[in-house]
């Protein structure tokens, strides 16, 4: 487990230190990620150009989900989404091979190989349109409340990590999936608003198909604890329990996939 | 002591099958045909500590499935090995940081870093000691001359270079068994041959055991004692480089240098004619035959000069693969001096 | 020309092959068109629903509906995506192949572009179905709409086409294109009737609309296919802004050419 951590470290700090190669990227990056943030916030405005509420959502309930929305988005750009980009670009060419010579777990290696730093930004951005939405709503919001949110934000952060693990995996039978990214952003666009607008049968498989509840409108739920966003007061005991299965089950599609990769299946 | 131990090893591979045209490209999106290909098949050999082996065969023979079945990265379908005790498939950590494979075609270094952060993390996924990380850099640096790239982006360095940055990451480690697969593809004729002495160098000074698989007949020549030629998955060949041309060359190349123009004589009654310009006229003879050819052609013509050589070992080896609609090694044999 | 008639068709041949090839990926692709406007289908229906008279600019929960059915299929048939493929080729240095042969890349590019949506309607037109099953609109398009519309989609998709394929000449000046390729999509989402009709749009966007051509690729044939425009003379006025659009662009695009490749034979050697 600390060797785990060790190498962990050991990559974002090279990741880190070459960073500054590319420092004439980071204004670009930066903006562009403003952009992003300007964009969603323009879609709010929109929204409520129209209407006071939508699905018990008010202007600043939908403040604090964009804000988690581009936290997560962020922490899904910062760590996972490269990785698991790599790990296809990987599966396509054939060097995944070298991955699975080294005598590290192969789940492991693959998983902490990238981290791009810059994205950072995300975070202070998405946290800060965060704050601003719940200030706005003038009510306390006790270190509980805050100690939950970030509780969740992990659950929803291991949830996403295993989506993805999976979709790599993927890989291994459908090699050319380079798109398998746009659509999961798609997939991932629906979480940008509250599961509540959608109908029954959705919203419940948003939440226990594909727990896309647990990645943005909960764990803003659990911020404003409001009861009008309609957040179960359950959610975290349901987010630990989806984060555990999903983790274990997309280790198991792994260690399957990696087994007809080698041709032990066949 | 032997290393390696391969018995019956085979690999089949199942794959899908098309059609070209756009009816059948529609019908494959809903039912796909798959055939069976035998890559690798019954293949029995030992390799013994220290030792170089060079795998020879076309596109397709099966050597780099041998190698990934060796280096674990492949289940075989059939047989079993061993290699430093360990089933190489296992992929025990043990094993894994007691072997090295290298492939020429691919790049293990990231490509937007410095070598030397590639090779740090190297170090660091194989957990080498700090000491020992640093002398083995140290020292593989020195050999292959790469201090002054090292820091420089591996994109931008040329392939020659990015091949010895390739061959140092995997040898960080020390490994105890390397496997070469077409370690100087593409890289110049120089720059092959510095890869080649220093791969020997390493051998020698580590006591590494090397399988080596290389388009270039002359890495083959340098390196190895010992030869395997595997063609369509099986096993051809296995001893030295000397067997290899008696074994499947029995013929020699007979050249001479005439007095006079001789167009009308029936060279090709005595043997193959490989070139006949002007003067000068070369033969390929079967070895038996060679002397009484010689003195047919000595008594018949006035020659000036008469050579008789071994013929060069590339020949040799495509005519092993030019005659491969016989599998056995025997049959090979004689199909190379039938045609001969 | 006469080589254009016998390249393309083989061209397209191929492309539609190589789609077919890859059958997982396929249904990827058409899942990707087609679950952003439904979810923004959702999202405005749920918020007709707090609006005071239960209407978002002139559109009730079943005008919705109808706007992003029709969005599904516009949005489909007009998807262009060269803006991202075009830094690719030229990093890799592949399009230098291209280049050799004697016609334009962009014929390729165009090929594949229609090979994916001709494979793609497989998959997708069941998916509109579904979703007209599921939402159950009440269409009330007259048949002159519907052919115009049909006119006003072609138009939109060659303007897409062509104006993506223009702005992924950048490539060739800078390998920043991703960022590019980012504002061109978020434009036309924003400002192409795609995240939200026009007329539902905050003021200044509605402005920036007018003024640029996003709302012709997207907005406008949806409109008249919905049935939402019945002015003839708005809609026929409207398809001319659209061939000027195009004919605009295919200029921008002649110029763009030529100077891209001066710049890369220069670079690139």
């Amino acid at each position: 487990m600390s060797r785990a951590f060790s190498l962990m470290l050991l990559f974002a700090r090279i990741s880190v230190q070459n960073f500054a190669a590319y420092r004439a990227d980071f204004f670009l990056r930066g903006i562009m990620s403003l952009v992003q943030l300007a964009a969603e916030l323009i879609v709010v405005d929109t929204i409520f150009h129209n209407t006071e509420t939508l699905a018990g959502w008010r202007l600043p309930h939908m403040l604090v989900l964009v804000g988690v929305y581009r936290m997560v988005a962020g922490g899904i750009r910062i760590y996972i989404v490269p990785n698991m980009r790599r790990v296809l670009e990987d599966i396509r060419e054939g060097t995944l091979d070298f991955v699975l010579l080294k005598p590290v777990n192969s789940q492991l290696l693959v998983s902490i190989r990238e981290f791009v730093f810059w994205r950072m930004t995300d975070l202070i951005y998405g946290g800060t349109a965060a704050a601003i939405g719940a200030s706005m709503l003038a009510q306390d919001i006790g270190v509980k409340q805050i100690a939950t949110f970030v509780f969740m934000l992990a659950a929803g952060f291991a949830i996403i990590y295993s989506v993805w693990l999976a979709l790599a995996t993927v890989g291994f039978w459908f090699i050319r999936v380079q798109n398998i990214e746009m659509v999961f952003w798609n997939v991932f666009e629906a979480g940008r608003f509250p599961v509540m607008i959608y109908p029954y049968w959705v919203q419940w498989s948003l939440t226990f198909l594909v727990p896309l509840a647990f990645i943005t409108t909960f764990p803003a739920g659990t911020l404003l604890a409001d009861p009008a966003t309609g957040v179960p007061a359950a959610a975290p005991y349901y987010a630990a329990g989806i984060a555990v299965v999903s983790v274990l089950l997309s280790s198991w599609f792994w260690r399957f996939g990696l087994k007809h990769y080698s041709g032990a299946s066949a | 002591m032997a290393q390696i131990e391969v018995e019956h090893l085979g690999k089949t591979f199942k794959v899908p099958e098309r059609e070209a045209g756009l009816v059948a490209s529609i019908g494959s999106l809903f039912r796909r045909r798959y055939r069976d290909v035998r890559a690798v098949d019954d293949i029995n050999f030992t390799v013994d500590a220290g030792e170089i082996v060079g795998f020879l065969g076309p596109n397709g023979a099966g050597k780099t499935t041998t190698l990934k079945m060796l280096s674990g990265l492949l289940h075989p379908t059939a047989g079993e090995a061993r290699v430093l005790g360990h089933t190489p498939w296992k992929r025990e950590a043990d094993y894994l940081r007691r072997i090295s494979m290298l492939m020429g075609q691919r790049s293990q270094l990231q490509w937007d870093l410095p070598a030397i952060d590639s090779f740090y993390m190297h170090g660091a996924v194989y957990d080498i000691p700090k000491a020992d990380y640093q002398q083995t850099l140290d020292e593989l640096v020195e050999l292959l001359a790469i201090g002054p790239v090292l820091k420089k982006q591996v994109r931008t360095l040329s392939l020659g270079e990015r091949m010895k940055c390739e061959i140092c990451a995997s040898l960080l480690h020390r490994p105890a068994v390397l496997f070469l697969d077409e370690p100087t593809i593409g890289v110049d004729v120089e720059m092959q041959a510095r890869i080649r002495s220093f791969i020997g160098q390493y051998n020698r000074n580590h006591g590494a055991t090397i399988i080596l698989t290389s388009h270039y007949m002359a890495d083959v020549t340098a390196l190895c004692k010992r030869i395997i030629v595997i063609d369509q998955g099986q096993l051809l060949f296995d001893g030295s480089l000397a067997a290899l041309s008696q074994k499947m060359a029995p013929f020699k190349v007979i050249k001479i240098d005439l007095d006079l123009k001789c167009d009308d004589y029936p060279f090709a009654e005595i043997g193959e004619v490989i070139s006949c310009d002007d003067r000068k006229v070369e033969l390929k003879v079967p070895k038996a035959e060679a002397a009484a050819a010689t003195a047919k052609l000595l008594t018949d013509l006035s020659v000036l000069d008469l050579t008789i050589e071994d013929p060069p070992i590339e020949d040799v080896i495509k005519q092993v693969f030019g005659g491969r609609t016989q599998r056995d090694d025997a049959e090979a044999t004689e199909t190379a001096g039938a045609s001969a | 020309m006469s080589h254009l008639l016998r390249a393309f068709p083989a061209f397209l041949r191929v492309s539609i092959q190589a789609m077919l090839q890859y059958r997982g990926e396929i249904l990827l692709w058409c899942m990707w068109g087609i679950v952003n406007p439904t979810v923004l289908y959702v999202m405005w229906s749920a918020a007709t629903r707090g609006a005071p008279d239960g209407k978002i600019a002139g559109l009730d929960q079943n005008g919705f509906a109808v706007y992003y059915f029709f969005l599904l299929i516009v949005g489909h048939l007009t998807a262009a995506w060269d803006v991202y493929n075009m830094s690719y080729l030229v990093r890799k240095g592949q399009l230098s192949p291209l280049l050799l042969r004697p016609i334009l890349p962009m014929w390729e590019s165009l090929s594949s572009n229609l090979a994916y949506k001709i494979t793609t309607l497989m998959f997708a037109a069941p998916m509109w179905l579904i979703f007209i099953l599921i939402t159950q609109p009440s269409f009330q398009t007259e048949w002159w709409q519907v052919g115009l519309g049909t006119i006003a989609l072609l138009l939109g998709a060659a303007l897409n086409y062509m104006l993506c394929y223009t702005v992924a000449l950048v490539a060739f000046w800078t390998t920043k294109l991703d960022a590019v390729g980012e504002i061109y999509f978020g434009l036309g989402m924003l400002l192409g009737g795609r995240m939200a009709p026009v007329d539902a749009l905050p003021p200044y966007l509605q402005i920036a609309s007018e003024l640029l051509p996003f709302k012709w690729m997207f907005a406008f044939p949806v409109e008249v296919l919905a049935g939402m425009r019945d002015d003839v003379n708005s809609v026929t006025r409207g398809l001319l802004i659209q061939a000027v659009w195009v004919v605009l662009v295919v200029m921008v695009f002649r110029m763009g050419w030529h100077l891209a490749v001066k710049r890369y034979s220069a670079v690139s050697g």
